[in-house]
């Protein structure tokens, strides 16, 4: 059984990789309805959602970073020399395959044991801790070859966390995340973009949507300053946009609740106080709008 | 979805998994797909959209094709990508190319600089003909027609009338793997001429004598120490591609041992660095050795299994007992006298810092990367040691060709075999393989102007080929004196991309290619795989996935600055219009005889025969290999190569097999066809005429590695039969500029150094590096400025043994006392308008009787051009340019030029001025004869009656009967 199980998550990895025709063979094992054009590959992983952990974990929102660090140090302290980029989905979920593996093969009751718990640490700290809102987000703007391979994902990381049964606290990626509510409107975005601070995922069609939907300007760039531009375009209608796209986050999360308990609940709290956020950046926008002008 | 069966889905992947394996194929297809960069996705390079920055705050879409081609700038062949503007067809900037296996999409600055070069004003765009006397400066346009008809038949009279020999090719930064070295063998000339005497000969002499190929490829990501004898995180060969994986090294937790007497970036980055007194390396090196020796730290089978230590006990120890034991008693003993306090006592380091880093080493186990190319080697008489003995350490260690160790370059490089390989030429070229230097791994370039003073010979045909030997070499007043002299040199043609100092005593300039405008191959060792990358002119590709078609790069690139590679097929046709000289049919068309060969047909052979998984990867994306090259710029052909030397012989090779002495196995099987023709060095076949195939190590034949031997050449018994018992182990030379030979008023120079934005005479028009990099102040100590009464700015005179140079003193506890500094790159000059105007300065030059000076007349100011930035030259110190104050120094073994001069240091005499420069021409040639006075010639020393050792290596080496000596050897 285990041996099929480690294969499943081995071949769910590959398939984050840049698609071949070797990819083909494995998409169709997995009885996914199609495999991903290069070009989409290209759109949703180099564009859209980056397949780092550290980007959803990280305080910067950025690649690399402690986040990143962490996943380096579970390698070597399995004794594994970490590779160049230890967070990519792929090699998580490659890890978590030889896990796997290496617990079936392990004859010893007691070193058994250990390799489980190996991996029960893995599950938690590194893949369940950011994985679920970004498989809902992949879900929710992806081609249907990867809507497919996230929805499998979702489930097989779900049967993981019954059958593993859930840690005792939350996971240190998350643990060592303190709230902390940015200082002003630059940092703000800073943080929003941040998905561990903010409890949301923000990608660029996000962004493209939302300037079609209210009819403003999309200025290409970084997101960070698209959203800059947007605020600056119309700050209540783009303010508005953000507090029901955090209610919708929260919605999502709380789905999470029942399969990952805290972790989920982590999410939501996250989300909640980043909509409270913005509808107090709201208020004060509305505010000063209804200032009236000292005239002459 | 309904919830799946997960278990049944995992089954079923799991059988697919076994069904494709079980064909031989791969399921998996890697992880090393999923780096994701900074980079525009490969999937969109056809049509790039960038908002045009100086429409800002408009938004201005701009639509590029992005096409891959190589760095010409410096060695390392870094891969680069264009962004070709749709609207103008013009390159608008180069960027790295991310599919590039060698530099993975970084650059350093020079890459990016290419667009300054490209667009340079002052760039040479049209042949020109000198008309006035040479270095008058006056020039007319000729068409290409003209100057090829005029070259040609020279060239054909010189081979007609059996005078090969006066026909020579000097070549600088070749940025290609062998084409010309080819052309020159199918016009049957032995007229390869290189800049490598200047560089690194002195390395690759280290390098030679023990593995037989002539550079290193250290695994640098995967090493657990990291030595390097060399700046090389900023400068040097490959620095980039290495500097990444050094860095790679270091997150991973690698130590870095960094030997360099500056206080260099590389310095900055080091674990440990240590600043020895110059030419003292190699005695650092072997302390550390006798440290790993004596407590037995160092790899005893790799050493039993692969040292010629049984070679080395008959031929120099016959008594002893030939066993290894023996040998090891003998080991502990050879270097007992180089102890940390010896070494300590040459190098001015410290003996717990010598004990330190040798503790360090120690711990390196297979995972020592070493590294070592100019720097110490290239600076010092005897400086070949410093790369004999830091291989040494590898060699004791087992760290050879293992993840994380130093490798033969040859197993990490591809050259494909292209579509003709002619014969090597049936002649000697004296002027470059002189008889006083049968060990020179490369042609004694730098004593060129000596010999023809001489009268050795003459040229008829002299190219000079994006090279400057009268600013780089050494002596460049006798370089101007042999040029001026056309007794001496018949027809001077420079093939240059830029002006140079050397271009302005041509009789040609022909103007060539940069970067973007030229096709090439290239592959460089720098990690344990191998890569072929491709240059081209990008904008015929542009033009080309357009659908229309280029058929000659001048229709595509700037004036009618055209590629080598048709320029040397047309004067080549031109030379045997009608094939009777047997020249032509190299550069006949296979596919329609008759015609001739295009640059398509050329590298598309090559690309389907030569380089393997590349046709297969490219009809993976429906391409043909050479259109797959047109679009990713790279291919890697094998990734973790590993111990060559380990392989076992396969037995269908071993035909007739015999085992000469010490274990070297011979066959009569004809040598298998191989794709890569990279060059490395040639044992001799046994007396029976088999070939040497392997070596037996411990009852099995391995492939071993390209020595007499087959096996690592801890004793060189090539050195010992020419005249060099005493050099035959790695051992350490006293260098010219050791204590011991100076006088006490005299300090060091080092004078090679680099500046990481610029190279050679290459870069000086590239305004970008020219602001961030422009002149050359000599580094001096606190101490020593004291001493002599100078502070920070004051003008100096730099004395060496045939001149001055008066410069800028820059004050600096970031070079030891004792020893000054002034980096190589600067100093350029031109005599009249004619030149860059924004790095040359204006200068008059004085021949009195081979008395000689230059002073300055202006530095560079701004100036009206078509590009606005030159009105914002702000700088008007361009350097000084202190080569011409050198002597030549010609090691007498490896043929390097030693740098490093002992010099005089005093405040400038009230009438000298910034730049100037006065040199004794016939007291270098003194010098010359002074130097030349230490070699040991082949006429003399010669064990076989041959002029130099056949199975070294020799960019063109004629067959083994022109080897021979005409006499009788002595």
């Amino acid at each position: 059984m285990t041996e099929a199980r480690a294969e499943l998550f081995r071949s769910l990895g590959a398939l984050t990789e840049s698609p071949t025709p070797a990819h083909a063979g494995i998409a169709e094992a997995l009885g996914l309805p199609d495999c991903a054009a290069r070009e989409e590959h290209t759109e949703v992983f180099a564009f859209q959602l980056y397949p780092y952990a550290s980007v959803y974990l990280g305080e910067k929102g950025m690649l690399g970073g402690e986040a990143r660090d962490r996943i380096a140090g579970f390698f070597r302290a399995i004794g594994i020399v970490p590779p160049a980029e230890p967070d990519h989905i792929a090699v998580l979920l490659a890890l978590y395959a030889s896990l796997i593996e290496a617990e079936e093969a392990q004859g010893d009751v007691v070193s058994r044991e250990m390799l489980r718990r190996t991996r029960k640490a893995l599950l938690w700290e590194h893949l369940l801790s950011w994985l679920p809102p970004y498989l809902d987000k992949m879900m929710e703007i992806a081609p249907p070859a990867y809507r497919g391979w996230a929805e499998l994902l979702g489930l097989a990381l779900s049967d993981e966390a019954q059958a593993l049964g859930r840690p005792d606290g939350l996971p240190l990626q998350l643990r060592e995340t303190v709230a902390r509510d940015p200082a002003d409107g630059k940092s703000f975005i800073e943080w929003l973009l941040s998905p561990v601070n903010s409890g949301v995922i923000i990608v660029r069609s996000d962004l493209r949507k939302v300037a079609s939907d209210l009819k403003l300007g999309l200025r290409v760039g970084e997101r960070r300053w698209v959203i800059e531009s947007l605020l600056g375009q119309d700050p209540q209608a783009t303010l508005s946009w953000l507090a029901s796209f955090c209610r919708h986050w929260s919605e999502s999360h709380r789905r999470w609740v029942p399969v990952t308990g805290d972790v989920g609940r982590f999410w939501l709290e996250r989300a909640e106080g980043a909509q409270r956020l913005v509808l107090r950046a709201l208020a004060e926008t509305e505010e000063v709008v209804a200032q009236p002008t000292v005239g002459v | 979805m309904t919830q799946p069966d997960l278990e049944a889905l995992g089954k079923r992947v799991s059988a697919a998994r076994a069904a494709v394996e079980e064909r031989g194929e791969t399921f998996y297809p890697g992880p090393s797909r999923i780096h994701l960069a900074a980079f525009p996705p490969k999937e969109r390079w056809d049509d790039w959209i960038e908002l045009d920055s100086r429409s800002f705050p408009n938004r201005v879409e701009k639509h590029y094709t992005l096409v891959p081609t190589t760095c010409f700038n410096c060695e390392s062949a870094c891969g680069l990508l264009a962004y070709v503007d749709q609207d103008s067809l013009q390159v608008r900037k180069f960027e790295g190319n991310p599919e590039h296996p060698g530099s993975r999409g970084r650059n350093c600055a020079k890459g990016p600089a290419t667009l300054n070069q490209v667009t340079d004003p002052d760039r040479i765009l049209y042949p020109l003909r000198r008309t006035g006397q040479r270095g008058e400066g006056k020039w007319v346009q000729v068409s290409w027609d003209e100057a090829l008809d005029d070259i040609a038949q020279r060239i054909r009279t010189c081979i007609l009338e059996e005078r090969p020999n006066e026909v020579m090719y000097h070549v600088g930064r070749p940025g290609e793997d062998g084409f010309t070295e080819r052309v020159l063998a199918t016009w049957g000339v032995d007229g390869h001429n290189s800049h490598t005497n200047v560089c690194s000969s002195g390395a690759r002499a280290g390098y030679h004598f023990w593995t037989g190929i002539d550079r290193p490829s250290p695994d640098h990501a995967n090493a657990k120490v990291v030595f390097l004898i060399s700046s090389h995180l900023e400068s040097g060969h490959y620095f980039n591609p290495h500097a990444q994986r050094i860095i790679e090294a270091k997150e991973a937790g690698a130590k870095l041992i960094v030997l360099d007497t500056r206080l260099s970036n590389t310095a900055t980055h080091a674990d440990h660095w240590l600043s020895p007194y110059p030419g003292s390396e190699a005695a650092i090196n072997l302390a550390i050795a006798n440290y790993l020796i004596v407590n037995d730290l160092y790899d005893r089978e790799y050493v039993r299994r692969w040292w010629n230590w049984e070679e080395f006990l008959v031929c120099e120890h016959p008594d002893a007992e030939v066993s290894f034991e023996s040998f090891e008693a003998i080991l502990k003993q050879l270097y007992s006298g180089f102890t940390f306090e010896f070494a300590a006592k040459e190098s001015g380091v410290a003996v717990e810092v010598l004990q330190e880093v040798a503790s360090v080493v120690g711990t390196a186990g297979s995972r020592l990367s070493t590294h070592t190319w100019r720097s110490a080697t290239a600076g010092n008489a005897g400086g070949w040691q410093v790369a004999r003995t830091l291989f040494l350490l590898n060699a004791l260690l087992g760290a050879v060709a293992t993840e994380g160790g130093t490798h033969p370059n040859a197993w990490n490089k591809f050259v494909p075999r292209p579509i003709y390989m002619p014969p090597h030429p049936h002649t000697w070229n004296e002027l470059t393989w002189p008889l006083e230097y049968p060990l020179a791994l490369n042609e004694m370039s730098f004593l060129l102007p000596h010999f023809l003073k001489e009268g050795r010979a003459r040229l008829e045909v002299y190219f000079t080929r994006v090279y400057n030997p009268v600013w780089t070499n050494p002596d460049g007043f006798s370089w101007i004196e042999a040029l001026t002299d056309e007794t001496k040199v018949g027809l001077h043609v420079a093939l240059t991309p830029t002006w140079s100092e050397t271009a302005y005593f041509a009789d040609y300039i022909l103007p060539m290619g940069l970067a973007s405008e030229r096709h090439d191959t290239h592959s460089y060792e720098q990690y344990d795989g191998q890569w072929v990358g491709f240059r081209q002119p990008v904008l015929k590709a542009v033009r080309e996935r357009r659908g229309e078609t280029v058929t000659d790069t001048r229709e595509v690139n700037p004036g009618e600055v055209w590629e080598e590679n048709e320029f040397w097929i047309e004067l080549s046709w031109r030379i045997d219009p009608d094939g009777s000289m047997g020249i032509r049919k190299y550069y006949e068309s296979k596919k329609n005889p008759g015609q001739k060969l295009s640059i398509d047909e050329y590298y598309s052979w090559m690309f389907e025969n030569s380089v393997p998984g590349l046709p297969e990867k490219a009809a993976d994306e429906g391409m043909t290999p050479l259109e797959y090259m047109r679009r990713y710029g790279a291919f890697e052909i094998k990734n973790k190569v590993g111990a060559v030397h380990e392989e076992l012989v396969p037995s269908a090779e071993l035909v007739d097999a015999a085992e000469g002495a010490f274990g070297r196995v011979f066959a009569a099987s004809d040598k298998p066809e191989d794709p890569n023709v990279v060059p490395m060095g040639a044992p001799e076949p046994d007396p029976q005429g088999r070939r040497p195939v392997g070596v037996r190590v411990q009852g099995s034949v391995r492939r071993g590695f390209p020595t007499p031997s087959g096996r690592l050449e801890f004793y060189s018994r090539t050195l010992a039969d020419w005249g060099w018992r005493d050099q035959a182990l790695p051992g350490y030379m006293r260098s010219h500029i050791h204590p011991e030979s100076m006088d006490p008023d005299q300090l060091v120079l080092i004078s090679t150094f680099r500046l990481p934005v610029q190279i050679h005479t290459r870069s000086a028009n590239a305004k970008w590096l020219d602001e961030i990099a422009h002149t050359n102040p000599l580094w001096i100590h606190p101490s020593d400025a004291e001493g002599l009464g100078l502070a920070m700015g004051d003008l100096v005179r730099v004395e060496t043994e045939i001149g001055y140079f008066v410069v800028k003193a820059w004050v600096t506890e970031g070079i030891r006392p004792g020893v000054v500094a002034c980096s190589h790159h600067m100093g350029r000059w031109k005599l009249t308008d004619q030149g860059q105007r924004q790095m040359m300065a204006t200068v008059s030059l004085e021949d009195r009787d081979e008395k000689w000076t230059m002073s300055r007349k202006s530095g560079v100011a701004p100036f009206e051009s078509v590009d606005p930035d030159t009105k914002r030259i702000w700088w008007t110190d361009v350097g000084v340019h202190q080569n011409l104050t050198f002597s030549v120094h010609p090691d007498p073994i490896s043929g390097q030029h030693c740098w490093h001069q002992a010099v005089r240091v005093r405040p400038a005499e009230p009438d000298d001025d910034y730049g100037d420069i006065a040199v004794d021409t016939a007291r270098s040639h003194e010098v010359f004869h002074e130097w030349l006075e230490l070699t040991r010639a082949a006429d003399r020393h010669s064990p076989d009656g041959t002029r130099r050792p056949y199975w070294m290596m020799r960019p063109l080496k004629p067959p083994k009967d022109v080897f021979m000596l005409s006499g009788e050897p002595s």
